[in-house]
């Protein structure tokens, strides 16, 4: 007798043989697949941050990559575990892509300890993006508090990039302490640029530190923009992006505006696992940049 | 849809045929309650005899057959060279025996998360395309149950057979063209007048018999308005933060993954295991922080995705009113009654 | 890792055994499967019920049971001094274990039902934690051998190893089990920390808490819970106080 059933084997599916691409987001695909990366840098930022410069291994995969600012990858360390980490770097560069990893758990100690060579697996990119096309023309707020400077750098790197494209562009960032500031090399290269400015607070100073001093709504004392004209990227903790939003929102500019991007710990990046659920949203699909107002009206964002 | 009749004793035959070549999975009675009711499991089968169709409900959903609490998503294997990643997916089939229509919506609720929306998973989609449904309608109530509260009290697709017991015969509806060739492999019948008045006479009784327990339809906008509602602290004082209300559920689906390196340290497993967000570091994130540390919280989201998040995407709630929760429930923390509270919040 | 360059090193492990059933040591030589192996990543240099070897240059101890008399304090603040990871393997070691009984009666009745007519200077028993500081933690009568790998590799390579912070309920479930409290049993399940995938009541009898309490666990609603199927309260504490792991919620 014929049998009742056979076996259905999906990796016959066509989408599944077909080219790769990497959002993966209506085909069929290897959702597991991660695609090995090469670390080809790794640069010391502070006692506890380093940015690590990491390029596809497969010259066909490292073409096609692509991601916009504000979008994150799966970063895997076989044997150790997969992370969320969002871009550092601008998708225009495409020598390698850039990652600013703190140690705060095994996966990122593993990490910390690896060395130039090291190979890791990368799945994504996923999520939702600073809309940098539609900013275009404006004036741009850049803001970060801590460890956001690493998520904020992507776009900064791409109005630099893309210089002709906006208008003025202020860069404030606040940090506890001189010591834990990111990119410090990188200042005076985006102070130089035409109608760029970079203002760095921190809140305990050391006896080096001449720069200014308080928490980060206090750079925006001497900021006057256009209201109607200016978009603003806010990355932090959300008691900072609160405040430093609620205000942006006083001086007049619209909550559709200003964009932030939320940390969840994610586990599959593709609105599966819903450990990243915040209210009725997916942190990894509907997120993780939002403009403020949906985040104002996510339960338990803030 | 086609309309099928075939004798009792041909479904007996049909499964038992062919045991040999394909798994069977049917409900079976595991043992009694202290109260003496007799509870029952999907379970392998050995022989059609095994199965008790009659059942009233099962303590586990289905669902573990489609997404096991465990499984292995990748496999990582290290030399010198570096590492390589082997990805599998189980394509054995099998047959489901017995899935009544509150399962076989939470099934059809699963499929809109893990076979149509975007990113469409292969792991579940192996595993749906080699399980062959054979549903069956019930026809007693089972303790607390509220299908027809919340409209999964009838099934139109997501099997491929359903079987309505009329007497000494089924009535099949054929939900696809796997189910209709499996079903020429047996004496079929077109049917009768007869059949039909029988079928539509039992259909009629069902959902007579069936009263409204709750109100869902107004739970998306009630749950948002009363997130900070004091009857969360009052049920969530009673949760134990056990997971086993969604251990049991037909519908929850929610992950975590984690990698377990051999002792030889030649490879390491990334595996998926199913988890609850009624579990203390559901939204636990690097470093320590703790997204949602109080267990009424933790409660409150799990209504909130089944009776607002769900709805938003998908337009229908998530829940399929089986009561499995509250039945697993040692603390007794029961849907109907959680909602019904909500709802007397909103009423003063 | 090699493939990241991390290096690993064999770490030198040594056994200590302390008051206890020594069960907890006969577990590291249980799952032959991977004994080999595991073997092969450690170098054994103390083991008194599985190796000859005798030093005391070790990175690793594995402290097992609890602390009971005065030259256990000694022994065990000497192996603190020289080892660089101090573990502590076991629900006695960890928790003092069911030797804890013992601090429930009069010190000279004890004396006296054990020793007789010899009596001995005997002290409360203690855990490790409540002797010297102890890096990590193995609970478990007995433990598990898949946690030493765990903490092992964890050792080595830096591996993750988290215990679950989720009570025994959902391993319990997640093998398919028909709840024991639903069938009349006693169950510590619901409070008790799981990753021990519930052999006891998957094998019919209900948990003893040898794992000691879940993280943040509901003691107020067990405790309904368990009165509201008719156990006694004193049938409950017996449970609890067992092993000693529910002394944080028994001396409220």
């Amino acid at each position: 007798m014929k049998k009742i059933m056979h076996p259905y084997d999906i990796t016959h599916e066509t989408d599944m043989v077909e080219p790769l691409d990497y959002n993966r987001q209506s085909r069929l695909k290897d959702v597991d697949r991660s695609f090995k990366a090469e670390i080809t840098n790794i640069i010391r930022l502070t006692d506890m941050e380093k940015l690590f410069q990491i390029r596809m291994v497969d010259d066909n995969d490292w073409q096609r990559f692509t991601f916009l600012p504000g979008q994150f990858v799966m970063l895997e360390l076989p044997g150790y575990g997969e992370i969320p980490i969002s871009f550092s770097s601008s998708p225009t560069i495409k020598s390698t892509i850039e990652l600013c990893i703190r140690k705060t758990g095994k996966v990122t100690e593993a990490l910390h300890r690896a060395k130039r060579g090291g190979i890791v697996g990368l799945r994504g990119p996923f999520g939702t993006y600073f809309p940098m096309e539609q900013m275009k023309g404006h004036n741009i707020l850049l803001i970060a508090g801590g460890l956001g400077l690493a998520p904020l750098r992507a776009p900064i790197s791409y109005v630099i990039e893309n210089r002709a494209d906006f208008q003025n562009v202020n860069i404030l960032y606040g940090a506890r302490d001189p010591s834990n500031l990111l990119f410090d090399y990188q200042y005076e290269q985006w102070n130089r640029i035409d109608d760029i400015t970079l203002q760095v607070i921190v809140e305990n100073p050391n006896k080096a530190w001449t720069g200014p001093v308080g928490m980060i709504t206090k750079l925006l004392d001497d900021v006057t923009v256009p209201p109607d004209q200016t978009y603003a990227i806010v990355c932090g903790p959300p008691i900072m992006f609160k405040f430093v939003c609620n205000r942006l929102n006083a001086m007049g500019i619209p909550m559709q505006r200003m964009f932030v991007s939320l940390e969840r710990r994610m586990h599959c990046g593709m609105g599966k696992c819903c450990r990243c659920n915040i209210g009725s949203s997916y942190t990894c699909i509907d997120g993780p940049v939002f403009d403020f107002w949906t985040v104002m009206n996510l339960k338990e964002a803030i | 849809m086609l309309y099928k009749t075939i004798d009792k004793e041909d479904l007996k035959n049909l499964i038992d045929v062919h045991l040999h070549d394909v798994e069977c999975i049917g409900p079976r009675q595991v043992g009694t309650n202290a109260k003496g009711r007799p509870l029952y499991q999907f379970l392998p089968v050995s022989s059609f005899d095994d199965m008790d169709l009659d059942y009233d409900t099962t303590e586990y959903s289905a669902k573990t057959y489609f997404l096991p609490y465990k499984e292995v998503l990748s496999t990582f294997h290290f030399d010198d060279s570096g590492w390589t990643q082997d990805i599998t997916y189980r394509k054995h089939p099998r047959i489901i025996v017995g899935l009544h229509r509150c399962d076989i919506n939470g099934l059809v609720k699963l499929d809109k998360v893990f076979a149509k929306e975007f990113h469409p998973n292969p792991y579940y989609l192996s595993r749906r395309g080699n399980t062959l449904i054979i549903g069956i309608g019930c026809h007693k109530h089972c303790e607390g149950g509220f299908c027809s509260s919340i409209g999964s009290d009838s099934v139109t697709h997501g099997f491929d057979l359903f079987l309505t017991d009329i007497g000494d015969r089924y009535f099949v509806k054929v939900g696809s063209d796997r189910g209709f060739n499996a079903l020429n492999k047996i004496n079929v019948r077109d049917i009768s007048d007869e059949d039909r008045n029988q079928y539509l006479s039992n259909r009629n009784n069902f959902e007579s018999s069936f009263k409204k327990t709750v109100k869902v339809e107004n739970l998306p906008n009630l749950l948002d308005i009363e997130f900070e509602s004091e009857v969360w602290k009052k049920w969530g004082d009673k949760c134990m933060s056990c997971g086993s209300c969604a251990m049991v559920c037909p519908t929850c689906y929610c992950y975590g993954v984690t990698e377990n390196l051999s002792m030889d340290f030649k490879k390491s497993e990334k595996t998926k295991q199913l988890y609850s967000c009624n579990l203390y570091d559901f939204a636990q994130v690097a470093g320590g922080h703790n997204f949602r540390p109080a267990r009424e919280t933790r409660l409150k989201y799990r209504y909130y995705h089944q009776h607002r998040g769900f709805v938003e995407t998908f337009g229908q709630p998530m829940c399929v009113g089986c009561n499995r929760c509250s039945r697993v429930c040692l603390a007794g923390i029961n849907p109907t009654e959680v909602i019904r509270d909500i709802q007397m919040e909103h009423g003063r | 890792m090699k493939y990241l360059g991390i290096e690993t090193q064999k770490p030198k492990i040594a056994i200590f055994d302390f008051t206890s059933c020594e069960g907890c040591q006969l577990q590291l030589v249980n799952k032959e499967e991977t004994l080999a192996d595991f073997l092969a990543a450690v170098e054994v240099v103390n083991f008194r019920e599985a190796s000859s070897a005798r030093s005391d240059d070790y990175d690793i101890a594995f402290i097992e049971g609890a602390v009971s008399r005065n030259d256990e304090v000694k022994r065990l603040t000497a192996i603190r001094e020289k080892a660089k990871v101090l573990v502590a393997l076991g629900t006695c070691a960890c928790f003092g274990g069911v030797n804890k009984l013992k601090n429930e009666f009069e010190m000279k009745d004890i004396n006296r039902d054990v020793y007789g007519k010899n009596p001995k200077e005997t002290l409360w028993v203690r855990s490790v934690g409540e002797v010297v500081k102890v890096d990590l933690e193995i609970p478990g009568c007995p433990v598990s051998k898949n946690e030493v790998e765990a903490i092992v590799r964890h050792v080595i390579l830096g591996a993750p190893f988290t215990f679950p912070v989720y009570p025994v309920c959902v391993e319990c479930k997640q093998r398919f089990t028909s709840c024991l409290m639903e069938k009349g049993q006693l169950c510590l399940g619901p409070i008790t920390r799981g990753g021990c995938n519930a052999p006891c009541s998957v094998g019919g009898t209900g948990c003893w808490g040898c794992r000691g309490p879940a993280t943040d666990p509901n003691y107020d609603s067990f405790f309904a819970v368990t009165a509201d199927r008719g156990f006694s309260k004193e049938d409950v504490a017996e449970r609890m106080g067992f092993y000693g792991t529910f002394q944080e919620v028994q001396n409220r």
